[in-house]
C-alpha cells in the first residue's frame, strides 16, 4: 500500500489506461477499487502530459481522503509536473511534519536532482539511506548519482557494493559494479566481478553448458571479461611487474591470457549459435572482427 | 437408552424463540465487535526520521553479516563497511538521541505505566477488550437469566459420557441422554465456534472472535516490539558479532577465477 503499483510506461499503455480511465471523472459513486483507479488514472494523465486532469483526480481524493500519504505524494507529483519549486516547498513542509514518510523524502531527492541541485540530492540520498538501508532501489540511485554526475567511480562503487548486499543473488547489480569498477580503472576487481556474474547466471552442467551459446547477461559479462583480461594481459606483457595496482587490493589474475581466450570463444559460440541467427547477424561482422583482433 | 431418547420431548417453541435467537444474537454481536474495533483504531503513530534509524540500525550490520562467509562484495569493501558500522556502534551515532556523553549515568529503563507512549498502546489494548468483554458478559448474564436450565437441541450422533459436563451445564441431571445440549453450554459452543464463519463473512483479518482474545492481556503488548530496549547495549553486542562475522568473511569470487577456467576445460584440477 506504498503507491500504485509500477506499470512499463510506454506511450500507447498509458494512454490506454488514460481513456479506459477517464469516464472514472464523471462517476458520481465511486466504488472501493475506483479510488486506486483515480489513482492510476491521475499518474497516467500526468504521464501524457493531462495536468487538468490529474488536477481533477486529486481533488476528488483529497475529498475522500485528506491526511493521506499517498494522496499527498500525489500531489507532490502533480506540483511537480506544474510548478517544481513550489513542490519541494511542498515536500519540505510535509517532511517537517512527518520526518519518517519515506515516499515523500524519496520524490523529493529525485525531484532536487531533477532541479539540477546535485550535491543537495547526495546528500539527502546518503541520509535517507542510512535511515532506510535495506533500499536497493536507491543505493542504485545513489550509484548512479554518483557515476554520471561527478564521476565519482569508486563512490558509486561503495554504493553499488550496498546493493549487491542486499541482493546478493541478483547479477545485473553485480554487472553494474563490474562495469563500474572496469570505469574506475580497476581491471583486476572488474575481471573478478565479470567472472562471478558468469558464474551466477551460468548453469551448473559444466557439459551441457559448454555446447549451449551464452545467453543475455552472460554475454554482456563475457564481453567484459574480455576487455579486462586483454587489457591486463597487454599489461603484464610491457613488463609492469605483476600487472596493474588494483584501488582494492585485488590480486591480478594469473590466466589472463587463457581467460582472454575462452572468453573470445564464448562470444564466438554465443553470435554462430543458429536458432538466433536472423537477429544477431547483423552485428556478427563485427563481434568476430574484434574477438579476432586480439587473438 | 433408546426409552430415555423418547420420554423427551422438545417444544418446536424452544428451537424458535431461544436456539435461533441465541445464535443470532451471537453472531451479531461478533459482527458488531468487529466493526467497533475498526472504529476504535488509532492510525499507526508516526515516527520521526531518529527513531526509524535507530531502530533499523541494527539490519545494516545484520545483512552484512547475513552473507559473510560468502560475501558478495571484495574484502576492501567489506572491511571498510564493517569498521565503519562497529565505529558508528561503538560512539552510537545512531542513537536517537545523538551519541551520549561523558557525564551521562546511563539512562534507566522507564516505568511503562509512567511512559505516556507505552500507556497509549495499552489503553488501545485494553479498549479491544472492553469491546469483547462487556457484551459477552451481557449475553451471558441474558441467558443464565432467562433460560437457566433449558434443554436446547438433541444431537443428532451419540457421544460418550464424558462429553456430559461439556455439553450439559447447568443441568445437573445424572442419567440424561449427553446428546441433549444445554443453553448455557450452546452458548460456550457458539463462542468458540463462531470463528469459522466470521471468517467467510468478514475476511481472515477479523476481530469478530472473542475466544482468542480471552488468552491475551492488555499488558502482554509490554513484552512485544513496544517494550522500551536499550539500544545502546544492543549496539555494544552487535560489535562482537561483527567482529565474529569478520572472522567467517569469505569473497565469493575469490576463487572464480580458477572456477571458471576449470570448467570450460582450460586448466585441469
Amino acid at each position: 500500500m506504498t503507491g500504485p503499483t509500477y506499470t512499463a510506461r510506454t506511450r500507447p499503455q498509458t494512454q490506454q489506461t488514460l481513456t479506459t480511465l477517464l469516464p472514472l471523472l464523471d462517476a458520481h459513486k465511486l466504488g472501493s477499487d475506483d479510488w486506486t483507479n483515480l489513482e492510476r488514472l491521475a499518474y497516467a494523465a500526468l504521464d501524457m502530459g493531462r495536468v487538468d486532469v490529474a488536477d481533477k483526480c486529486l481533488t476528488r481524493l483529497l475529498a475522500g481522503f485528506p491526511s493521506s500519504p499517498r494522496v499527498a505524494a500525489l500531489r507532490g507529483a502533480i506540483l511537480e509536473a506544474s510548478a517544481p519549486d513550489a513542490a519541494l516547498k511542498f515536500y519540505a513542509d510535509v517532511l517537517e511534519l512527518d520526518s519518517g514518510d519515506a515516499t515523500i523524502w524519496k520524490r523529493q531527492i529525485g525531484l532536487l536532482r531533477r532541479l539540477g541541485r546535485v550535491e543537495r540530492a547526495v546528500t539527502e540520498l546518503c541520509t535517507y539511506l542510512d535511515t532506510f538501508y535495506s533500499d536497493a532501489e536507491a543505493w542504485l540511485e545513489l550509484a548512479d548519482l554518483y557515476a554520471s554526475c561527478g564521476h565519482r567511480y569508486t563512490q558509486s562503487l561503495h554504493a553499488l557494493s550496498h546493493a549487491q548486499l542486499l541482493a546478493p543473488q541478483n547479477p545485473f547489480f553485480t554487472l553494474q559494479s563490474a562495469e563500474t569498477a572496469y570505469t574506475a580503472g580497476d581491471l583486476p576487481l572488474a575481471l573478478r566481478l565479470f567472472l562471478a556474474v558468469v558464474d551466477m547466471s551460468d548453469g551448473d552442467d559444466a557439459d551441457r553448458e559448454r555446447d549451449a551459446p551464452p545467453m543475455g547477461v552472460t554475454v554482456r559479462a563475457w564481453f567484459g571479461v574480455k576487455l579486462c583480461a586483454r587489457r591486463l594481459k597487454v599489461e603484464v606483457d610491457v613488463g609492469k611487474g605483476r600487472g596493474r595496482e588494483s584501488a582494492s587490493g585485488t590480486e591480478s589474475p594469473k590466466h589472463a591470457a587463457v581467460l582472454e581466450e575462452l572468453a573470445g570463444e564464448r562470444l564466438r559460440v554465443a553470435y554462430s549459435s543458429a536458432g538466433r541467427a536472423g537477429e544477431i547477424a547483423q552485428g556478427r561482422g563485427e563481434v568476430f572482427a574484434w574477438v579476432a583482433a586480439s587473438d | 437408552m433408546s426409552s430415555s431418547a423418547v420420554s423427551l420431548y422438545l417444544d418446536p417453541q424452544i428451537r424458535d424463540w431461544v436456539l435461533f435467537p441465541i445464535t443470532l444474537v451471537m453472531i451479531l454481536v461478533g459482527i458488531l465487535r468487529h466493526y467497533v474495533v475498526i472504529l476504535l483504531q488509532s492510525p499507526p503513530k508516526k515516527q520521526p526520521r531518529e527513531v526509524i534509524r535507530e531502530q533499523r540500525a541494527l539490519t545494516q550490520s545484520g545483512v552484512l553479516r547475513a552473507t559473510a562467509a560468502n560475501s558478495p562484495i571484495p574484502p576492501a569493501f567489506y572491511k571498510s563497511i564493517s569498521r565503519q558500522l562497529s565505529g558508528a556502534y561503538e560512539a552510537g551515532t545512531y542513537l536517537k538521541d545523538g551519541p551520549p556523553k561523558k557525564g551521562d549515568t546511563p539512562p534507566t529503563a522507564p516505568n511503562p505505566l509512567s511512559d505516556p507512549a507505552a500507556m497509549d498502546g495499552m489503553m488501545a489494548g485494553m479498549k479491544t477488550q472492553m469491546v469483547m468483554m462487556v457484551p459477552q458478559m451481557v449475553i451471558m448474564g441474558w441467558i443464565n437469566f432467562f433460560f437457566q436450565g433449558f434443554v436446547l437441541i438433541k444431537l443428532p450422533f451419540p457421544l460418550t459420557l464424558g462429553f456430559k459436563s461439556m455439553l450439559q451445564r447447568g443441568i445437573e441431571t445424572p442419567d440424561m441422554d449427553v446428546r441433549w445440549v444445554s443453553s448455557l453450554s450452546w452458548y460456550f459452543l457458539n463462542f468458540f465456534g463462531l470463528n469459522g464463519l466470521y471468517r467467510l463473512v468478514l475476511g481472515d483479518a477479523n476481530s469478530a472472535d472473542s475466544s482468542r482474545d480471552m488468552t491475551t492481556t492488555p499488558f502482554s503488548a509490554l513484552a512485544g516490539p513496544t517494550a522500551p530496549q536499550d539500544f545502546n547495549k544492543l549496539f555494544k553486542a552487535e560489535i562482537s558479532n561483527l567482529e565474529f562475522a569478520e572472522g567467517m568473511y569469505k569473497w565469493s569470487a575469490e576463487g572464480v577465477e580458477d572456477r571458471i577456467l576449470r570448467k570450460y576445460g582450460k586448466i585441469t584440477a
